[in-house]
């Protein structure tokens, strides 16, 4: 990379925060994306504040630098794979954290993680209940980013939905401010649909493609403090469907829920069963694992009553073992990472929103791309809000083993078309799920002239969203 | 120590699916309150924590990156306090593997590992100080103490040559318990720092002289003060070079049993409030948590409050793992920043149970401008002594 491109982002953050180091390249060449080649950038800097990523975008974007912004570095579907000799942005410095506590929202840095966030919500009794299976890794920022979700967000939806507004650093290095704030006499942030268009929406699940987001506001609620766990058991998959959407219909509160068919759940508890304290159980073909949580004790015992009542009126059955979403729910901050560690495997993972009344259809393909390629997998998965179920399949490899990587890779390509065709949607859009579909072509191409009217230059996070 | 089969080593490095949780995970339900020390208190580059170290490993390993003295500074850039393998849900243990990996490369330039293990060989103290000073402290506490008995206190360079109240006050304890115990003439080195840093032949040399100097005392039981020296007698010694130990104790193991058998009397310390820190040795390697806690707590008119976080997600010091010599100015900084931690308790004296924790928390404290004390548990379970 040029020296004085070099020299004048030391001028801006300092010598310490600016790195050419082959070491330090060589390790932002990959993030937790598994299954996708290294790329080496040319240049990582740590900026500490809006300003400073605002003065280093207006030098990129003169020197047509391609930029990829990076906070925790967790995500697995490629999001943060820079480009050769590029520019990485290392977000992770911007760590503040405002409470505005009579709005009932806060305001974070784009480097504070979900765990810092619940630690500090916790002494004021408040959370944000989306606890991303990666929450002690990944940033609200980068979250938002990727328009996320987690355990935790079968009550309030997926984070888009509890965002108030973001300030975002635009190609140019211009700092613009979405929702109330955009006022700088407003009290703080309380409404996201401020001024018109939801620019805030346009900027969730951007990946960074029109601009860096460096402090998101976002709603914060009381914390729920009674819970109650249970596990309940269907013959078929549409009474465990049903079972979910009717929950939401007659508000129950179900923070986190999680449909098991027999295999799946087999191959869960054989990872992680002895750990939670599962007792051997007689598993119906599909198991609801839920965990319903209110705010005061009368509103969990109506919600307990109700629960079982639509579970009989669909001919379900209460399983007893609340071993399973209790462990589900404790662990929540990182259940994915230690279930999925266990047998020592490397993944692919396609995460993707489904229709809860069409669960089957996913699991369906995953079966059959899994049987097609000889592979390895599972997948599991959380009711999101009342009406989505957001499924999170593995596929297995060996990571000694190219031969069988490959065939992964592939198995996942076809596995995004096939659950396309299933009406299920990406929650972030990348490429495989839009290549050469012809229905998506007129969006994508709206997309394209976005890109093409905020970033002329192309610098931020090419190819990333999309393709573009 | 086994030959290190490369292809192992290599699918144990690719357990790490770099999902990042080695670097500053606060989960308090589950008692994290940051894992890297290092990462906390450096650039905070990729690098500097467990999942770019893995990378840089395996880059080295293969060739992806030259192997030169830069390009290597990750690896050392760690004090191995394996607070990763504390989070870490892969199958294998971080910080032993980095250990490994220190071993395997141990041609890469590493001045300081180099001196020491020199220094250790020539000298029986990786300090490079006069051997023959070692019983000073001794003859200062003016006790008749031989060099063979069934009971051997295996004082431990730091606190032979460099914290002798740790060694006195060790001494005197046994002494007022009537313990008949030995203090060799010339003691080697455990050889901890070597092992941690990539020599691991001249350990297993090291480990055959130790070994043999405790034959000559006739020792059935060995004491020792430096959580250092105990996991490397009792563990290292028998899982890496499988040389049998006669049983091997930290002193506040040893300790809980005399005040247990009342062959210690305690009196009343004046309403002081102390705080501990775990040793990365004694606790995460070691598991031994709870015994200088209830000696403290034994301690009459003492009020321990625990630092976050402690136990097994303990921050580290900053001192082990070679840290301290290959990069002196971070370990002390990492040592300041514990110290915050301990100042946020109210405590007036932080209780430690490692000379070379206490070492470098004490430098730690020079540079915050720290006014607690930082004492040994020894130190004041000897104050209580009547």
């Amino acid at each position: 990379m040029d020296p004085s491109f070099v020299q004048a982002l030391v001028d801006i953050v300092g010598e310490e925060f600016v790195s050419t180091r082959a070491d330090v390249l060589l390790t932002y060449s990959v993030s937790a994306s598994i299954g996708y080649d290294r790329v080496v950038p040319g240049t990582v800097v740590r900026p500490a504040s809006t300003e400073e990523v605002s003065q280093i975008l207006k030098l990129a974007n003169k020197h047509k630098i391609p930029v990829t912004p990076r906070s925790g570095g967790s995500s697995l579907q490629g999001e943060v794979i820079p480009q050769e000799d590029g520019l990485v942005i290392d977000l992770l410095r911007l760590d503040s954290v405002q409470l505005f506590k009579d709005l009932r929202s806060v305001r974070v840095g784009a480097g504070v993680t979900f765990g810092v966030l619940d630690k500090y919500l916790n002494q004021h009794k408040l959370w944000v209940p989306v606890y991303p299976d990666s929450s002690l890794v990944c940033t609200v920022a980068g979250n938002v980013a990727v328009n996320g979700a987690g355990p935790g967000s079968g009550v309030q939806g997926c984070i888009a939905e509890l965002v108030l507004g973001l300030e975002v650093v635009l190609p140019n290095g211009e700092v613009i401010q979405t929702g109330t704030e955009a006022n700088p006499n407003a009290p703080g942030p309380f409404l996201r649909y401020a001024f018109g268009p939801d620019i805030t929406g346009l900027l969730i699940g951007s990946l960074g493609a029109f601009g860096i987001i460096t402090a998101v506001s976002i709603k914060t609620f009381k914390r729920m403090e009674h819970f109650y766990y249970q596990s309940y058991g269907f013959d078929t998959a549409e009474g465990a469907e049903r079972f979910l959407s009717e929950l939401r219909h007659n508000d129950v509160s179900i923070p986190m829920a999680a449909i098991y068919e027999g295999r799946i759940l087999e191959f869960f508890l054989d990872m992680i069963g002895e750990e939670y304290g599962i007792p051997q159980t007689e598993w119906p073909p599909f198991t609801v694992s839920a965990t319903i949580g209110r705010i005061r004790k009368d509103q969990l015992d109506s919600d307990i009553k109700m629960a079982e009542s639509i579970c009989m009126e669909l001919d379900g059955r209460v399983v007893g073992v609340p071993e399973l979403p209790q462990g589900e729910w404790e662990d929540r901050m990182w259940t994915f990472v230690r279930s999925s560690y266990v047998h020592g495997w490397w993944w692919m993972m396609l995460y993707h929103h489904q229709a809860p009344t069409n669960w089957h259809r996913s699991v369906e393909e995953i079966w059959n791309v899994m049987d097609k390629y000889g592979i390895l997998g599972q997948t599991a998965g959380f009711l999101t809000g009342g009406r989505s179920y957001n499924f999170y399949p593995q596929l297995y490899f060996d990571p000694v083993d190219r031969e069988e990587e490959e065939k992964v890779r592939e198995a996942h390509r076809e596995l995004s078309q096939r659950l396309f065709k299933t009406g299920a949607v990406p929650f972030k859009l990348a490429r495989y799920w839009v290549e050469d579909v012809e229905e998506m072509k007129p969006y994508l191409q709206f997309i394209k002239n976005l890109k093409q009217n905020i970033d002329p230059n192309g610098i931020m996070n090419p190819g990333i969203l999309g393709g573009i | 120590m086994t030959e290190i089969d490369l292809d192992d080593l290599r699918e144990e490095l690719l357990q790490c699916r770099r999902c990042g949780i080695c670097r500053n995970s606060v989960y308090e339900a589950k008692g994290f309150d940051g894992i890297c020390p290092i990462w906390r208190n450096t650039s905070g580059f990729e690098t500097s924590f467990m999942r770019g170290k893995i990378q840089v490993a395996l880059a080295l390993l293969d060739g992806t990156l030259e192997r030169t003295a830069e390009n290597a500074e990750s690896l050392y850039q760690c004090a191995l306090c394996g607070n990763c393998t504390q989070i870490c849900a892969a199958e294998f243990h971080p910080a032993h593997i980095m250990e490994t990996v220190r071993y395997v490369l141990n041609e890469l330039p590493n001045e300081s590992r180099d001196k020491i293990a020199e220094s250790i060989k020539s000298v029986d103290n990786p300090y490079n100080e006069d051997p023959s000073s070692r019983r000073v402290w001794l003859e200062e506490l003016g006790l008749n103490v031989p060099t063979s008995s069934e009971i051997l206190y295996f004082v431990g360079c730091t606190s032979g040559l460099r914290i002798q109240n740790i060694a006195k006050n060790t001494a005197l304890i046994l002494n007022a318990a009537k313990t008949d115990f030995a203090v060799m003439e010339n003691e080697p080195c455990c050889g901890s720092v070597m092992m941690r840093t990539g020599r691991m032949e001249e350990a297993r040399e090291n480990a055959e002289k130790v070994v043999d100097a405790i034959k000559a005392t006739g020792a059935k039981k060995v004491i020792v003060s430096c959580a250092g020296c105990l996991k490397t007698l009792r563990k290292d010694y028998s899982e890496k070079f499988g040389i049998e130990m006669p049983e091997i104790l930290h002193i506040v193991e040893y300790s809980k049993e005399l005040l247990a058998e009342n062959k210690l009397k305690l009196k009343s310390l004046d309403n002081i409030k102390v705080t501990y820190h775990d040793p990365c040795h004694l606790g995460r390697e070691m598991e031994i948590y709870e015994e200088p806690r209830e000696i403290i707590q034994a301690i009459p008119g003492v009020n321990l409050v625990e630092v976050n976080p402690n136990r097994n997600t303990a921050i580290c010091c900053g001192a082990g793992g070679g840290l301290r010599s290959y990069d002196s100015d971070l370990s002390r900084k990492i040592a300041a920043d514990r110290m915050k931690a301990f100042e946020e308790t109210g405590a007036k004296t932080v209780v430690s149970a490692c000379p070379f924790c206490e070492t470098n928390l004490i430098a730690g404290s020079k540079l915050l401008d720290s006014d607690i004390e930082v004492v040994d548990v020894v130190d004041l379970l000897r104050r209580a002594i009547e």
